[in-house]
C-alpha cells in the first residue's frame, strides 16, 4: 500500500532526514505562503518553486518519480476546475491553478517523507497545538491501515458471496464499526497492562542546532528573493 | 469538498485559519473534559474507522454507488466536541500524508467539515431524536454534508474561482443529491450499528439546552446561506478578486499571509497557555 512508501522513505539519514522537524515545517509554512501569494502570470516564479523543491529532493535522496506520481493525486480535482476557468477564458490561472495546487502537494509530500509522523506531531506540540488533537491524530494513523485492511478483506467476502445491496454494506459498515469499538477497548486495556496512569508524556525533540535555523534561514531567503526577483 | 491549495486567496484562508485555531483548541478542550481516560483510544480507533467505512460502497441505483461520509455519524456516536476533533485530526492526516486538501486550505476545510459539518450533522439530531428518531438522523446526514459542501463552494466562489449561473445550480443539484445520499447511508448504518448494540448509539446529553440547538442550526444555516449569496453577488468576488489578483498588492497579500499565520501561533500559543492553566489548576 501507498503509507509504506511515505513511511520507508521518511526513515531515511539524508541531511534533509536529520534536520529539526520544527524547522522543516516552519519553512514548508514559509514555501506554501510564497507560493500562494504569487499570482498566475509568473511562470518564472513557478518555475523556481519546482526548482527549490526538486533541490530539496535531491537533497533528501528522495525518489523524484515516485514524488511526483503521489503528489498528481490533487490533479483530477484541479483539473475539474481549471477546465472551467480555462473555459471562462482565463488560461493563466487555469495554469496556475494547475502549478499551485501541484507545488503545494509535492512541498506538503516533501515533508512527510522526510520526517516521520511523530516528528511532525511532536514540532505541532511544541508550538502548543492542542495535545488532545496530537494524541487523536496519532492513534488515526497507528490503526488506519489495520482497520482499512479489515473492511477491505470484509468488502471481498461480501462481494465473493453475492450482489451486493445497500442493506449489506450497511450490515458491513455496523460490523466494522464494532470491530473498531472492540478494538479500541482492546487497545485501551494493554495500554494499561503497561502501565498507562492517564497521563501521556510529550515526545522528546532534539536541540534546535544550528544548521537547523540555516536551513530554515536558506528557504526563507529562497522563497523572499523568488517572490521579489520573479 | 477537500480544497487543495492554490484555489482560495490570502484573505480567505488566512481568516479561516485564524477562526478554525482557536475554534479547535476550543473543541479540543471540551472534548478532554468530557472524555474518560478509556475513550482516548477509542477517538482515535474511530477516526481510522471513519477513513475505512468510506472504502465501502452502497449501491444506489444502477450502476451508481456513494460512500459514507461520516460527519453526522460521528457526532451523533462520540458527541459533537469530540467528532469534530476526530474530523480535524482526519483532515489534517489528509492534507499532509494523502495530498487530500491543502495544508494552508486546513483552517477552512476544518471549518467546512470539522466544525460546521460536525455541528450541522449534530443539531438536527439534538432536536429531533426523541420524536422523530430516522427522520432527525436522515437530516443530520443530509444537512451535515450540504453545510460542507456549500462553505466549500462560497469560499471557492469568492476567492474567485468562476462559476457562471448555470453550473452553480447544477453543482448545488448534485450536492443536495449527495446530501439525501449520506442522508440514507448513515440512517442505515447507525440503524445496524445499533442493532448490534444500542449502547453504541446514546441519546444527546439532556443537559444541553434545546432551545439553544434550535437557535443555533437557525443561525448556521443562516451562515450557510449567506456565504453562498454573498459569494454569488457579483460586486463581492469583483471587490475581493481585486485585493487578492492585482500584481501591484502583492506585498500587502503577503503580509496579510504571514500576519494570518503570526496570528494563528500567538492563538495557538494563548490556547495552549489556556488549557495548560487549567490542567494544573
Amino acid at each position: 500500500m501507498h503509507h509504506l512508501v511515505i513511511d520507508r522513505w521518511s526513515r531515511g539519514t539524508s541531511p534533509l532526514h536529520q534536520c529539526d522537524p520544527r524547522a522543516k515545517l516552519a519553512a514548508l509554512l514559509v514555501f506554501l505562503i510564497a507560493l500562494s501569494t504569487t499570482l498566475p502570470p509568473a511562470q518564472g516564479a513557478f518555475a523556481a518553486y519546482a526548482i527549490l523543491l526538486l533541490l530539496a529532493a535531491k537533497l533528501a535522496h528522495l525518489p523524484l518519480r515516485g514524488l511526483a506520481r503521489r503528489a498528481a493525486l490533487v490533479l483530477p480535482f484541479t483539473a475539474t476546475f481549471a477546465l472551467l476557468t480555462w473555459w471562462s477564458g482565463d488560461s493563466l490561472r487555469a495554469l496556475a491553478l494547475i502549478e499551485k495546487s501541484f507545488l503545494s502537494g509535492l512541498a506538503a509530500l516533501l515533508l512527510v517523507s522526510t520526517t516521520p509522523l511523530t516528528g511532525w506531531t511532536a514540532a505541532l506540540e511544541s508550538w502548543h497545538a492542542p495535545r488532545m488533537l496530537i494524541l487523536v491524530i496519532q492513534f488515526v494513523y497507528r490503526y488506519l491501515f489495520v482497520i482499512a485492511e479489515q473492511a477491505q478483506r470484509m468488502r471481498w467476502a461480501a462481494l465473493c458471496r453475492g450482489r451486493g445491496s445497500f442493506r449489506l454494506a450497511a450490515g458491513l459498515v455496523g460490523v466494522l464499526f464494532a470491530r473498531s469499538w472492540q478494538r479500541a477497548d482492546g487497545v485501551y486495556h494493554s495500554m494499561l497492562a503497561r502501565g498507562f496512569r492517564g497521563r501521556f508524556v510529550p515526545s522528546p525533540l532534539a536541540p534546535f542546532h544550528a544548521i537547523d535555523a540555516l536551513f530554515l534561514f536558506a528557504c526563507l531567503a529562497g522563497c523572499l528573493a523568488i517572490r521579489i526577483l520573479l | 469538498m477537500h480544497i487543495p491549495d492554490g484555489f482560495l486567496n490570502t484573505p480567505v484562508w488566512a481568516t479561516l485559519d485564524v477562526v478554525s485555531a482557536p475554534a479547535v483548541a476550543w473543541v479540543a478542550r471540551r472534548a478532554q473534559r468530557d472524555t474518560q481516560d478509556h475513550r482516548i483510544p477509542l477517538l482515535g480507533v474511530m477516526g481510522a474507522f471513519v477513513f475505512a467505512a468510506q472504502m465501502i460502497n452502497f449501491p444506489v441505483g444502477p450502476g451508481t454507488s456513494g460512500h459514507l461520509v461520516g460527519g453526522a455519524l460521528l457526532a451523533i456516536v462520540l458527541g459533537p466536541a469530540a467528532a469534530a476533533l476526530v474530523m480535524t485530526a482526519i483532515l489534517a492526516l489528509q492534507a499532509l500524508i494523502f495530498q487530500d486538501g491543502g495544508v494552508l486550505a486546513l483552517g477552512a476545510n476544518v471549518f467546512n467539515m470539522g466544525l460546521a459539518g460536525v455541528a450541522a450533522g449534530y443539531l438536527p439530531y439534538r432536536l429531533w431524536h426523541a420524536e422523530r428518531r430516522t427522520v432527525a438522523i436522515f437530516a443530520a446526514g443530509a444537512l451535515s454534508l450540504m453545510t460542507s459542501a456549500c462553505l466549500a463552494l462560497g469560499q471557492l466562489l469568492i476567492s474567485g474561482v468562476p462559476m457562471r449561473g448555470g453550473l452553480l445550480w447544477a453543482s448545488l443539484a448534485l450536492f443536495l443529491v449527495n446530501a439525501l445520499m449520506e442522508g440514507a447511508i448513515t440512517v442505515a448504518a447507525v440503524s445496524a450499528i445499533e442493532r448490534l448494540n444500542p449502547e453504541w448509539v446514546p441519546g444527546p446529553r439532556p443537559a444541553s439546552s434545546r432551545t439553544l440547538a434550535g437557535v443555533a442550526l437557525a443561525a448556521l444555516l443562516l451562515v450557510v446561506i449567506g456565504t453562498l449569496v454573498a459569494s454569488a453577488a457579483p460586486d463581492g468576488i469583483e471587490r475581493l478578486t481585486a485585493a487578492g489578483v492585482d500584481s501591484a498588492t502583492w506585498p500587502r497579500s503577503a503580509i496579510g499571509g504571514v500576519m494570518g499565520i503570526a496570528m494563528i501561533l500567538a492563538l495557538c500559543f494563548l490556547g495552549g497557555k489556556l488549557i495548560a492553566r487549567r490542567r494544573s489548576a
